[in-house]
């Protein structure tokens, strides 16, 4: 069996211009260069080192680049989010979207509207936090849902109605409102579909609408201001 | 599929393994992102809550559009132009709360700023992307010296990647050439 070996081509060790050329000098290393950046070179290397990269436009540039490497890494470490934002966040799929394995289908709505997102009219002012309007949508059904915070107890009320673009309504249908994957709240809707989750505790909830068609799973979170 | 595998996929295969119910996908796109989302809210001087506050935001709209970036092959313009927008969101209703009915608050023009931190933080994740490309050593080496947090001495860098304390030195040097070659080759410089 022949094994065929393919190297990475570094930076030739050429000679860098006609100046350089005629004192009979090569490209720097790169870790030549990362030693002077770290400024562990030795003053005689240093003096060399940095006429060097006066005359030599490529060293001076793998110079530059790498400078800017280690700067973007440094800098990298202060946008690192706290472990356990990168936690919430891994866990927010997991009661979601896993396949049930059952008969069950689950379905994602997608979320249309959200009035977190519409500008304030020209000239309107907010008093403390409006509440706030989401509508998910998952194939014909429309889940509306309003979201209300109460500051005084630090809980919010969340209403919403299930429609259906078809004439039916969806009454008597379970409704779940689960978080940390588990489920907090159940409730049931009326007539005309509608449902109501009274004051329960700030949190990030799951939202399920239990449909003969499926399981449809909405994300309802809290933030700041709803 | 191993953590590593993962590690290895492009963003339409991770994005389409999440959509496929794979919590690992999900794990290994949000690990991929969590700086360049976590940065945007940084660089517009947030405060800590207010960051998080977005992070969370953002990662909300990421698993609610997963279905439409079955697509797209650069999740990472998505997501900074999604956390852009959510930065300004968080920015303008701060202003209007904070501002009273005696003042006169002249509307800033953002762009400029928005323009810049969108070109850095692009910048930054084109450079976390190719270090995702190094070699296992080299990508081990990047993250042992720059990412850790625990700032390992290059005694103990080497002791865990079983190389001798001088060999540290130049193969940092040798990782950070590849690393621009592969920006090169990517057309970025």
């Amino acid at each position: 069996m022949q094994i065929l070996v393919f190297s990475l081509p570094l930076r030739p060790h050429i000679v860098c211009n006609e100046t350089l050329r005629s004192k009979g000098m090569r490209h720097l290393k790169a870790v030549k260069v990362l030693e002077y950046l770290d400024g562990q070179a030795t003053e005689a290397n240093k003096l060399e080192l940095e006429q060097h990269l006066a005359q030599c436009s490529d060293c001076a540039e793998l110079s530059r680049e790498i400078q800017t490497f280690v700067l973007q890494f440094q800098a990298d470490a202060a946008f690192e989010p706290p472990p356990e934002l990168v936690e919430w966040g891994v866990a927010l799929f997991q009661p979601m979207l896993q396949p049930t394995g059952g008969k069950l289908r689950k379905l994602i709505a997608a979320l249309v509207f959200d009035t977190f997102d519409q500008p304030l009219q020209a000239g309107m002012r907010r008093v403390g936090a409006p509440p706030r309007q989401l509508l998910f949508r998952a194939g014909d059904v429309d889940v509306d849902v309003k979201i209300e915070s109460m500051e005084a107890n630090d809980r919010i009320t969340l209403v919403g109605q299930v429609l259906s673009t078809t004439e039916k309504f969806f009454d008597n249908t379970p409704v779940k409102l689960e978080s940390h994957g588990i489920v907090r709240y159940r409730t049931m809707t009326n007539l005309v579909g509608e449902f109501s989750f009274d004051e329960v505790p700030k949190d990030t909830y799951h939202l399920s609408v239990d449909l003969p068609e499926g399981q449809i799973t909405l994300f309802c979170v809290h933030r700041g201001n709803s | 599929m191993s953590a590593a595998k993962y590690k290895g996929l492009g963003d339409p295969e991770l994005v389409s393994l999440c959509l496929q119910g794979d919590a690992q996908a999900w794990e290994s796109l949000l690990v991929r992102y969590r700086r360049l989302i976590y940065s945007i809210p940084v660089r517009f001087s947030f405060t800590g809550a207010d960051c998080a506050d977005v992070f969370q935001a953002v990662c909300l709209r990421l698993i609610e559009h997963l279905g439409d970036l079955k697509d797209v092959t650069k999740v990472s313009s998505w997501i900074i132009t999604t956390t852009t927008r959510q930065c300004i969101h968080v920015q303008a209703q701060k202003r209007r709360e904070t501002s009273t009915d005696d003042e006169f608050v002249e509307p800033v023009d953002p762009s400029e700023n928005i323009e810049e931190v969108r070109i850095q933080s692009q910048a930054q994740q084109n450079v976390r992307d190719a270090v995702d490309l190094l070699p296992g050593r080299c990508r081990q080496l990047v993250e042992l010296l720059y990412f850790d947090t625990r700032n390992p001495s290059y005694e103990s860098i080497a002791q865990s990647m079983e190389m001798p304390v001088a060999s540290v030195g130049p193969t940092r040097a040798r990782c950070l050439e590849k690393l621009r070659i592969l920006l090169r080759r990517r057309g970025i410089q």
